[in-house]
């Protein structure tokens, strides 16, 4: 890097950390600060470093996991067995990963923390007012205190020490993870569902499109994923439980409690994805199709079947992949909007009403849950990146 | 090993240079070997291939090796991508039914939208009314609420005497009210659970409603006000007192005493020191220095007697007055003053028995009312609590009325979306809809079933006046934009639902409680003249205003509505504005508004649920009103008997005390017993009246909107639900506490005739 360039990156910093000083207050600035240069620091871990980090972090996430869900000596187990194949066999990328998950959780933590406080209102703010012994006795029982940074303190310790997400406030008597597990199979299944639909679907649409494009179908299936992508989804879904529940009967209008409950959920859940799936697809195919390896492809005296399948299709779908990542992440932990239409107890719904209720345990533990459903996700395309483009191969 | 350096393609041709994957040098150091990775060709960074060079490597190989072979035989079958993509959606799908797999109940005999999921099932802790409609059919307290007619009906006590001064109940408990463990549920129970509902510990935010029990208020609250005043608040005063030696304005006094929390700490120790309390009431003049000083002193002596008397109370409640268990059928209840709604408050979630082998458990502490754990005394055990899906209920088969419970199984389904609920109803998948839980879009379609309720409801809507801040802090102003709101628009045009305009803040229909004659009623003529008086005539130089309501569409359609009429009428530019609910909430308390909405549900049937919050820095009072005449009204209505031995400081306040000392001769002339609790009842509801009465015809410190009337959808075959309630006498009056209890409702299947 040349001078000029670090004189613009210094004042950058420089920027930025006055920046979060004035932001948060001075000494929750330089923390962010500190962290976010922790974080960026992975980066250049060294291939030996990064996979002792890697396993060493990975190992501790194991170990929490499973101490939650088993038990201590399970969980000991699993943390040496997966430090151990992690050392060995997992490549460093992945473990370059978990390297930066880790202190990335702490900063997501810290920040969220930090502005969940900067919020008005408190999880013991009722429109009877609390007198102030009964909020007291109420923030000691549950363990949030006036400040931030103790706060922070109390929940990290919990998080570390006793391996808990700490109590919900407003579903009391149960903590947060007791209230996320029974709910992420549902989102998990729900989400898986509405993926595939919206994979079929838009991929079909979408490479149909391409192949011919500015023809009736393109305009005609184009058309539709505007339509999906513009209309709201309490509105697809009012209409369709009108039409499927009400006037025909063939489906529950909602509820949860066998396979009919699924479908319409799904199929509302999907069809925004579908549409914006399809576009990538179209735009994907457009481009490959042009490629001279198709022309050679053509000339080689391939069939059509044969060129679209075996040689446009996997260079396709690659913006569809890596938009696959974040939508998978963002499908499977629920959408409020349509929990809350078909009463499907998912987790999005905790997203809303832990900031709704200013319930901080259950925000940080949504948080936790996406930043490493996401971190997980990315991974995943990362990987099917490789396995799809020659050319990502070489740096895995 | 290889470096990472290695791997990176040069720039050059696209082509890597460093052909060699690896090298190892032999032992002898006689010989290198290299290993070559497989022929492999990289890209630029486009897509596109000038060079055509990368035609070889943009072949997607079957097998990640240079092979152009397998590509060059026209395969007709499937290509590994579209196999991929196919495993990949099997694999989804798979996992999909594999968790997706749950048992499957029955329908419940009885299915319920039970608007929300529920915070807790501790019945002492709970809040809301969904919370209480599944702690009545859980639980059961002294008493029970007849479905009928709202009367106390018994319930673990089978019977109970008022003492004829009706200071002491003395509930007589039934020998088989039993724990779903099998043990009886004996007085001690219920000692234990008033106690545990007044400890601060627990944090229970209905822990007032039996501070009418003699040492409630003491046991719970007083060892806390103490602390305050010893560790905060006086050294605070005495600063303060160091501070302005030559006094200060009583502006900045009053805002000492509310950051700092004094009045609720110090008033229950004045006693009858009357200077004292004149000086926490004062709010215009100049507070002297000798006063501060007088005060500081006063603050330490207080807290010992809060001590005292809080070590009183603890020696003797659960021990013999306050509350006690002489033997185990016998649970005697002292009240402070007569208290003509305790029999009410008996059948209310608060005071109702909790188990004490799981409530003292450590274990269980937080999570004993959780299905795995829950030991309960009610019509229902709780079967199942699925988050944000339903709960199920079983028929307790060791209630003692368990013959008079029909259902086997109730359903409740935590349902937030008002469509989906009225679509669930619509359906058939739910029996009952219960208040104000449909699209209020939809109001007047669904008026047109023949299976729509509606009752009036225990509700005022009212807006706040911040009453500290100027123009607002001007009584004719406040007055001024009461009188140029017409209610009956907003009734009729934005709620459409039958809904009473108000112009007094308790709700009509409380027995025994007749509402003074209010002022507040449409007359644009005079708020105009009213608001000229206050010096802004035609609205010259009001300043703009806001009205702020938490997001809801309702509440922005009225606000709207009233902000546009003040405008109109009386020429002055006040702009509705909204807040998220937290945000809204501590603007409130922060009085940092100047008009803002609030309602208010009484908790019980009587007007002190409505008007003691009004009281001077009253934990929801939220608009800095205060009237030491409007508090001393409050505290004599509160105990009556104290008001009799020194009624002058009281009647000296009201412009005419008439009516009032007619109440009082009608006291004294009664006989004991029942006749004098009469009576006594009657002047207590007058001296309420005076209050309110302070309210709506001098001071205004909010302006009534209306009083709610609740709609709902229900079965035409629900038996033994009663939106209005029916009298032996063959009268009939609104459920306005709206209480259902599940214990009676039922569904007739057998296609009987409608209700």
């Amino acid at each position: 890097m040349n001078r000029r360039g670090r004189i613009v990156l210094g004042s950058l910093l420089v920027a930025l950390v006055v920046g979060l000083a004035l932001a948060l207050g001075v000494r929750e600035g330089l923390a962010v600060a500190f962290g976010l240069a922790l974080i960026s620091s992975t980066a250049w871990l060294g291939p030996t470093t990064a996979r002792i980090v890697g396993a060493v972090f990975g190992a501790a996430i194991a170990f929490g996991v499973t101490r939650a869900a088993e038990g201590a000596l399970p969980g000991v187990l699993v943390a040496v067995a997966f430090a151990f194949v992690a050392f060995k066999w997992l490549p460093v990328r992945v473990l370059r990963r978990i390297a930066f998950l880790v202190p990335s959780l702490v900063l997501l933590i810290f920040t969220t923390t930090i502005l969940m406080y900067r919020a008005p209102g408190s999880p013991f703010a009722q429109e009877k007012a609390a007198t102030p012994d009964v909020e007291a006795a109420l923030r000691a029982r549950y363990g949030v205190p006036k400040s931030a940074i103790s706060f922070f303190e109390i929940y990290m310790r919990r998080l570390v020490v006793e391996g808990t997400l700490g109590p919900a406030i407003k579903v009391r008597g149960r903590t947060v993870e007791q209230l996320l597990a029974p709910a992420l199979p549902v989102s998990l299944s729900l989400g898986l569902l509405a993926l595939v639909i919206a994979a079929a679907l838009g991929l079909l649409l979408g490479m149909r499109a391409g192949l011919k494009p500015n023809s009736f179908s393109d305009h005609a299936s184009m058309g539709l994923a505007t339509i999906g992508i513009s209309l709201p989804s309490f509105v697809i879904g009012a209409a369709m439980m009108i039409v499927f529940a009400l006037k025909l009967g063939w489906l529950p209008v909602a509820g949860w409690s066998g396979y009919r409950h699924i479908v319409m959920p799904a199929v509302t859940l999907a069809l925004p994805y579908a549409a914006y799936i399809a576009r990538l697809a179209r735009s994907g195919t457009i481009e490959v199709m042009q490629q001279d390896f198709i022309r050679t492809a053509r000339a080689k005296g391939l069939s059509e079947r044969v060129i679209v399948l075996r040689h446009a299709l996997p260079g396709a779908i690659l913006p569809v992949v890596s938009f696959l990542g974040p939508a998978a992440a963002g499908i499977m932990t629920g959408s409020f909007v349509i929990e809350t239409l078909f009463d499907v107890p998912g987790v999005g719904q905790w997203f809303v009403k832990g900031a709704i209720n200013r319930d901080y345990s259950v925000v940080l533990g949504t948080a936790i849950l996406y930043a490493a459903l996401v971190t997980f996700f990315n991974l995943l395309v990362d990987l099917a990146y490789a396995w799809l483009d020659p050319r990502v191969r070489g740096q895995l | 090993m290889q470096t990472k350096k290695c791997e990176r393609p040069t720039k050059k041709n696209g082509v890597d240079s460093r052909i060699a994957a690896s090298w190892g040098v032999a032992p002898d150091g006689e010989r290198i070997t290299f290993r070559f990775r497989p022929q492999r060709v990289f890209y630029e960074g486009t897509t596109r291939d000038r060079h055509g060079l990368g035609l070889l490597a943009a072949e997607p190989s079957p097998e990640g090796e240079g092979g152009y072979s397998r590509a060059s035989r026209d395969d007709p079958g499937m290509d590994r991508t579209l196999l991929g993509i196919l495993t990949a959606f099997a694999v989804a799908l798979l996992t999909v039914g594999l968790t997706f797999s749950r048992t499957v109940d029955a329908p419940a005999d009885f299915r319920f939208v039970n608007e929300t999921e529920l915070q807790t099932l501790d019945p002492h802790v709970m809040t809301g009314h969904p919370e209480a409609r599944i702690a009545e059919a859980v639980f059961e307290g002294l008493t029970r609420y007849d479905a009928k007619t709202h009367h106390p009906a018994p319930g673990v006590a089978a019977s109970w005497v008022v003492a004829p001064d009706g200071k002491r109940i003395t509930f007589h408990l039934r020998p088989n009210a039993y724990w779903t463990n099998g043990r009886r549920v004996i007085a001690a129970d219920f000692v234990y659970s008033w106690k545990r509902l007044l400890d601060p510990a627990l944090g229970s935010e209905y822990a007032y409603i039996i501070f009418p029990v003699r040492y409630a208020e003491a046991l719970s609250t007083y060892d806390g006000h103490a602390t305050a005043l010893r560790t905060t608040i006086a050294p605070r005063a005495l600063a303060l007192a160091h501070d302005h030696a030559n006094g200060m304005d009583a502006p900045s006094w009053q805002r000492f005493l509310a950051a700092n929390d004094v009045n609720d700490a110090l008033s229950p120790a004045l006693g009858n020191d009357a200077d004292l309390r004149d000086l926490l009431a004062r709010r215009a003049g100049t507070v002297t220095g000798a006063e501060l000083r007088r005060f500081a002193a006063a603050i330490g002596p207080a807290a010992d007697r809060l001590r005292k008397s809080a070590a009183e109370a603890r020696a003797h409640f659960g021990v013999d007055a306050g509350v006690f268990a002489p033997d185990d059928d016998t649970f005697v209840v002292d009240l402070k003053a007569p208290t003509p709604y305790f029999l009410d408050i008996t059948s209310f979630n608060p005071t109702f028995p909790v188990p004490k082998e799981l409530t003292e458990d450590p274990r269980h502490h937080d999570d004993w009312f959780l299905p795995e754990n829950i030991i309960s005394n009610g019509p229902y055990r709780l079967k199942r609590w699925l988050v944000n899906d339903h709960i199920r209920l079983e028929r307790n088969e060791l209630y003692w009325g368990k013959s008079e419970v029909h259902n086997r199984t109730v359903d409740a389904f935590p349902i937030e979306n008002e469509t989906t609920s009225l679509n669930l109803y619509l359906a058939g998948e739910v029996d009952w809809l219960p208040a104000q839980h449909y699209p209020s879009d939809l109001v007047d379609e669904l008026r047109q079933r023949p299976d729509f309720y509606r009752h009036a409801g225990l509700i005022v809507y009212f807006y706040r006046f911040n009453t500290t801040r100027p123009p607002f802090n001007d009584k004719r102003v406040r007055e001024a934009l009461n009188l140029a709101v017409d209610r009956q628009v907003i009734v009729d045009d934005v709620l459409r639902l039958g809904q009473i305009p108000a112009s007094t803040i308790v709700p009509p229909g409380l027995a025994g409680y007749e509402p003074p004659v209010s002022s507040i009623h449409l007359d644009v003529q005079k708020a105009r003249s009213l608001l000229a008086e206050a010096g802004f005539p035609g609205g010259k130089g009001f300043p703009d205003s806001g009205i702020l309501y938490n997001t809801n569409e309702a509440h922005k359609k009225i606000a709207e509505v009233v902000a546009d009429q003040l405008n109109r009428n009386l020429g002055i530019k006040v702009n509705a504005y909204n807040q998220e609910w937290q945000s809204f909430l501590a603007t409130c308390r922060n009085l940092d508004f100047d008009i803002a909405r609030g309602s208010w549900v009484g908790d019980y049937p009587d007007p002190n649920t409505f008007l003691d919050m009004w009281v001077t820095n009253g934990g929801n009072n939220d608009t800095g009103f205060s009237s030491a005449s409007y508090d001393r009204l409050i505290r004599a209505a509160a105990d009556v008997g104290s008001f009799l031995d020194a009624p002058e400081s009281v009647l000296a306040d009201l412009d005419d005390a008439g009516p009032v000392r007619e109440a009082m001769v009608r006291v004294a002339q009664a006989s004991n017993g029942p006749d004098r609790l009469r009576a006594l009842a009657a002047l207590r509801m007058r001296l309420f009246r005076e209050a309110e009465s302070i309210l709506v015809n001098d001071e205004f410190p909010v302006m009534p909107i209306y009083f709610y009337v609740l709609g709902g959808l229900a079965n035409p075959n629900l038996r033994g639900f009663y939106p209005m309630l029916q009298f032996e006498d063959g009268t009939t009056a609104p459920n306005l506490q709206d209480i259902h209890p599940l214990r009676d409702i039922w569904v007739d299947r057998s296609g009987g005739a409608p209700r």
